[in-house]
């Protein structure tokens, strides 16, 4: 057997199985290490994937792949302790393929996407942790994984958020909490029938919660919950530094988001399946490490590349999309036989003009903006203040609206100059 | 002939509760017990004190013979009576006995036969799959059943030296091939026998380090109790003997009083304690699925709590 | 010398769903080797590495064992060649069934001076195949082995029983059970795993073997289902370690366990 290869991809998350189908498609010799036991079984995701791009790398997905639900009902839900208000979006284009968005469960849903590199030829390595990238005279020659080493002319991080391999070639610096949230997330096991009858869904139509507000108890994230075929994912995303400084755990934040009177209705009776805590960059652009060196490209999580705008996290795209683009890099530079960092530089070129980079720099503004503290506790607060004067019905004469929707913001404590800074920053970041 | 049912192991304790368990059973239907019984006069006198009605005795062992060349004996005796069943004693040695005599008979047995319930005709019993996380309820439809039978399942009956029964010498049959005995080494008599022990501390891989176990045998010593463990600390660590292990391939146990300290309470362990009168769990997370198994559930640090609980014990004697 | 070792496929207990009902349901659960089998597997290997020869790993069961993970799974671990025999009626065989099964494809399989096999299957453990499989190719035949050891054409095995360990000598070819702290399975390397793709597999059906008899279960299945967990009080004991101890203390004399 060769003992060296075209390229080595560390990780089979979405990023690197992405890639090694690429490559392998390409006819390239592809070594996928995986330290989990399979793709997938070690990997956490809220669960909705805007799949276009997933077109894009296996044309028809939706007639292969396991999914679980088409996302047809977007709703952001604003909430307080008590009292919720919703922006409910349905889409009837949302129903037809390609789909604008899938729910999935990682284990399954990555386990396929590393099947499909596989068959296509690459040969992916499960159970196997890469300890170190092996650099000589500057360039990334191959990995050792304990005591055994493997070569190749390019390696691929693509090994999510926590890419130690990114910092010990110094290629990023460590987070610091500024740039990091933490997800909790629970998979909570239903009949099919409940889950449809509770949502209003018809077939395989699934619901996407956003949820500001009360859910993170005043620190800055947000909640989600997403429906599959016989599951609900549910959890939160919270940033790492304020959650900090409240002291509490991740857990317990969990645990009263579970029990708060809106979210318990529609998780009744459920089976706790699953339970996982994962980090997520959340610094946007301003935490992009260097991606490209001698023989090596980031992709995926690794390279910082999500986006959580607070009613959505998004990752799972842009590392399929990195990871395209990666193996693209990756082709142009075998042409030329030049694997060095200039060789491989096409790559920054062809993120950047890909929509990741774009929705990046959209989003550039959300890590600050979801900071602004009135958006967990003032606006919901203010909303549902409005909502329940209008709907509440004491006999009184009704005010107009304009002067009710003025007194909820007078008593939120709130100045209408704030409002118009927020909106401002927010229309811009969102 | 009259349907038998024959129980045969090594172990003269063990034999004593075949006994009494294949005597509840041929009640049902008039069927009488015989002992299949390697060894001299006294062992088969112990098998009528403990009830067999009959013996088929096969003779005295050598001390360099192996009580596997009488296996070949065991089958052509086997296939010329018929009996409705036989239960082995489920030693390693009763489970070779058991394997390959299934095998020579066409039959299956089904080993660590546990609850036996003859109700619809037969014999069913069950069986533990997945180290314990499941039952299977078994029954053979063989001409002759083969089962094995561990030890504490059926009480010994109180032995009677006066009783007497038939023997039946059985000729030896020259096996096809033996094995020579090189070495025997005797391992160190077992230092505790868990499935007598009144009170148990058992400790889990939530004991940092071997001489942390010294707290057990302290806490253990107040109670005048054993202590046992969880594998892992058996084998793989070696802390502690083999026979200190509760479970599946383990003891079983049923203390008056079992009390864990970082034993996470996987159903493998969980299976051996399930007849104990009170379940007493100190763990440090919340979750684990011991406390749901538990009568008083201690959710706290085991180098906080039993320190503790040892000095309080101190003060009140 | 050429060492078959017997390996099963088994679903993961910790897929296992619980129905209401209290019956169980492991359709959704992943299929893994078992783990026991790992062991023999590895004492296989370590005495092909010594001996030189050949170590082939066979397994019968359904078309689970056809999956290409698990084929790369157990490869990974050592063996140079699979053989697998699958069939639908393999699904619930008992264990006379899967050792008449082990014994067609033994023979087929040629030349053979050594069967090993793992202390028990872990989902059903009867610890009885091995010693069938033995029996009916009539081989000198042991369970609870601890170490082996090959040297002129004989075997020295060590048996580890429940109140001495055995030193035998016996000839080949045999049929042993290893136990479960005979050795240490190593981890799949990453050279193992690639090669592993590129190894022969056999794959039989169950007419491709001249399997003689009537094919009927010995044993029954007439129910699987949760244990009952007893009823326990589940009383929660909070406070200082000082409080907590004074609390236990208080409920166990109250029980008379003191
Ligand atoms: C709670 C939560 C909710 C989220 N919700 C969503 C959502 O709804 N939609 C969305 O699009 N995104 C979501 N995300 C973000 C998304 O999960 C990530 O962006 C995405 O998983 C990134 O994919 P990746 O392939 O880059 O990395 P990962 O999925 O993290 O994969 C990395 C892989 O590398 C392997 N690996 C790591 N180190 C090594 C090593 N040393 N050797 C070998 N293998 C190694 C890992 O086992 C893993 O398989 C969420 C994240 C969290 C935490
Ligand atoms: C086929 C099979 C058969 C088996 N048979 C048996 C058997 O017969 N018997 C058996 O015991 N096992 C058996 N096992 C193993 C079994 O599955 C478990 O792995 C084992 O019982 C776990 O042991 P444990 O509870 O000591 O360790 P762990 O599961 O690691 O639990 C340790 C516990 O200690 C707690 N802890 C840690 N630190 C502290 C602290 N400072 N204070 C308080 N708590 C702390 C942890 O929270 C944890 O709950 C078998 C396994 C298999 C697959
Ligand atoms: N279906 C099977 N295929 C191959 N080997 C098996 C199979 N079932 C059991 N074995 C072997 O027989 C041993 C004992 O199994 P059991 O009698 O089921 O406990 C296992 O450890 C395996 O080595």
């Amino acid at each position: 057997m060769d003992d060296k290869f075209d390229v080595i991809i560390v990780g089979a998350g979405l990023a690197g199985s992405a890639a090694a189908l690429k490559l392998a498609q390409a006819g390239l010799e592809v070594v996928l290490v995986e330290r989990g036991p399979y793709p997938g079984s070690k990997n956490l995701s809220g669960g909705v994937l805007y799949g276009r791009i997933l077109n894009d790398l296996v044309p028809n997905y939706w007639e292969e792949a396991p999914i679980e639900r088409y996302i047809t009902n977007e709703r952001v839900v604003f909430m307080t302790e008590q009292a919720s208000f919703n922006i409910d979006f349905k889409n009837q284009a949302f129903k037809e393929a390609p789909y604008n968005a899938i729910s999935v469960l990682r284990g399954k849903f990555d386990r396929w996407l590393g099947e499909k590199a596989e068959e296509a030829g690459a040969m992916l390595v499960p159970g196997i942790k890469v300890d170190e990238v092996i650099v000589e005279n500057g360039r990334a020659v191959g990995i050792m994984a304990g005591d055994e080493e493997m070569r190749s002319d390019v390696v691929i991080l693509a090994d999510g958020t926590n890419s130690f391999l990114a910092e010990q070639l110094g290629l990023r610096k460590k987070f610091e909490h500024s740039h990091m949230a933490v997800g909790v997330k629970e998979l909570i096991g239903l009949p099919r029938e409940t889950i449809e009858d509770r949502f209003n869904l018809t077939g395989d139509s699934g619901v996407a919660y956003g949820i500001v507000g009360y859910a993170t108890q005043g620190v800055a994230g947000g909640g989600f919950l997403y429906t599959n075929k016989e599951t609900i994912s549910i959890g939160l995303v919270m940033h790492l530094d304020e959650l900090i400084e409240t002291g509490k755990k991740p857990s317990e934040m969990m645990e009263e988001f579970l029990a708060n009177s809106l979210i318990e209705p529609l998780i009744r009776g459920g089976k706790m399946l699953e339970y996982g805590a994962h980090m997520v960059p959340e610094g946007g652009l301003a935490m992009t490490p260097q991606l490209v060196m001698d023989g090596l490209l980031i992709a995926g999580d690794a390279a910082g590349l999500s986006i959580n705008n607070g009613f959505v996290v998004r990752g799972m795209d842009l590392a399929l999309s990195t990871g395209i683009s990666a193996a693209e890099a990756v082709l142009a530079a075998k042409k030329k036989e030049d694997f060095s960092a200039a060789g491989l530089g096409i790559y920054r070129q062809l993120i950047d003009d890909s929509f990741v980079m774009k929705d990046m720099k959209t989003y550039a503004g959300a890590p600050s903006f979801m900071k602004t503290e009135r958006l967990y506790e003032a606006y919901p607060e203010m909303l549902v203040n409005l909502m329940t004067k209008i709907y509440t019905h004491n006999g009184q004469p009704k005010e107009h609206m304009v002067p009710i929707a003025m007194k909820s913001l007078k008593e939120s404590g709130i100045s209408l100059f704030q409002v118009a800074g927020d909106g401002l920053k927010g229309a811009r970041s969102l | 002939m009259a349907k038998e049912i024959w129980v045969f192991s090594e172990k003269p304790a063990l034999l004593a509760e075949l006994i009494a368990n294949a005597l509840q059973l041929a009640k049902a239907d008039g069927a009488s017990v015989a002992a299949v019984v390697v060894g001299n006069q006294q062992v088969i006198d112990q098998a009528f004190a403990q009830g067999a009605q009959k013996v088929y005795a096969l003779g005295e062992k050598a001390a360099d013979v192996l009580l596997d060349d009488f296996i070949p004996t065991i089958i052509s005796l086997t296939k010329s009576k018929t009996p409705a069943l036989i239960i082995i004693g489920a030693t390693r040695q009763g489970k070779a006995v058991a394997g390959r005599l299934s095998a020579a008979l066409d039959a299956s047995t089904i080993t660590d036969a546990k609850y036996f319930n003859q109700d619809s005709g037969g014999i069913e019993v069950t069986h533990l799959i997945f180290g314990g996380g499941a039952i299977r309820i078994e029954k053979a439809n063989t001409a002759t059943v083969v089962m094995t039978q561990g030890s504490s399942i059926v009480d010994a009956l109180p032995p009677n030296a006066s009783a007497k029964g038939e023997v039946e010498s059985v000729p030896f049959v020259q096996p096809a091939w033996k094995a020579t005995l090189v070495e025997r080494k005797q391992k160190p008599p077992a230092s505790v026998n868990l499935a007598v022990a009144k009170k148990i501390v058992c400790v889990g891989r939530g004991i940092a380090k071997k001489e942390d176990l010294s707290m057990a045998f302290d806490l253990a010593g107040i109670l005048e109790g054993e202590v046992a463990a969880t594998r892992p600390l058996t084998e793989g660590l070696d802390w502690l003997p083999r026979e200190r292990y509760i479970g599946v391939s383990g003891a079983t146990v049923k203390p008056d009083l079992y009390l864990s300290m970082g034993v996470s309470g996987q159903a493998q362990h969980t299976v051996g304690i399930t007849d104990s009168r009170v379940i007493v769990a100190i763990d440090k997370d919340k979750e684990a699925p011991i406390f749901p198994q538990a009568d008083y559930c201690i959710v706290g640090d085991l180098y906080q709590v039993v320190p503790a609980l040892i000095t309080a014990l101190k003060a009140r004697k | 010398m050429n060492i078959i070792v017997c390996y099963k496929l088994i679903p993961d207990s910790e897929d296992m769903v619980i129905k209401p009902d209290g019956s169980i349901s492991l359709d959704q659960a992943e299929q893994v080797i078992s783990e026991y089998d790992l062991l023999a597997v590895e004492a296989g290997l370590q005495l092909v590495e010594k001996n030189g020869g050949k170590l082939m790993a066979l397994s019968v069961g359904t078309d689970k064992l056809l999956n290409s993970k698990s084929k790369k799974d157990i490869l990974s671990r050592g063996p140079d060649e699979l053989y697998l025999v699958t069939d639908a009626s393999l699904a619930n065989a008992d264990t006379s069934q899967t050792a008449k099964t082990l014994v067609a494809a033994i023979k087929k399989m040629g030349d053979c001076d050594l069967v090993l096999f793992g202390e028990g299957s872990g989902d059903l453990y009867f610890q009885q195949v091995g010693l069938q499989v033995g029996e009916l190719l009539g081989l000198p035949t042991f369970n609870a082995i601890s170490k082996i050891d090959v040297a002129d054409g004989k075997l020295t095995v060590e048996r580890s029983l429940e109140d001495e360990i055995d030193v035998y000598s016996i000839s080949l070819p045999a049929a042993l059970a290893v136990t479960t702290d005979i050795n240490v399975p190593r981890l799949p390397s990453m050279k193992e795993i690639l090669k592993a793709s590129k190894k022969p597999v056999v794959e039989w059906s169950l007419q491709d073997l001249t399997i003689t008899g009537d094919g009927k279960p010995r044993v029954d299945v007439l129910a699987v289902r949760a244990p009952k967990s007893a009823d326990r009080k589940r009383i929660k004991i909070e406070g200082s370690p000082e409080d907590v101890a004074q609390t236990l203390i208080g409920y166990l004399s109250k029980e008379g366990v003191l």
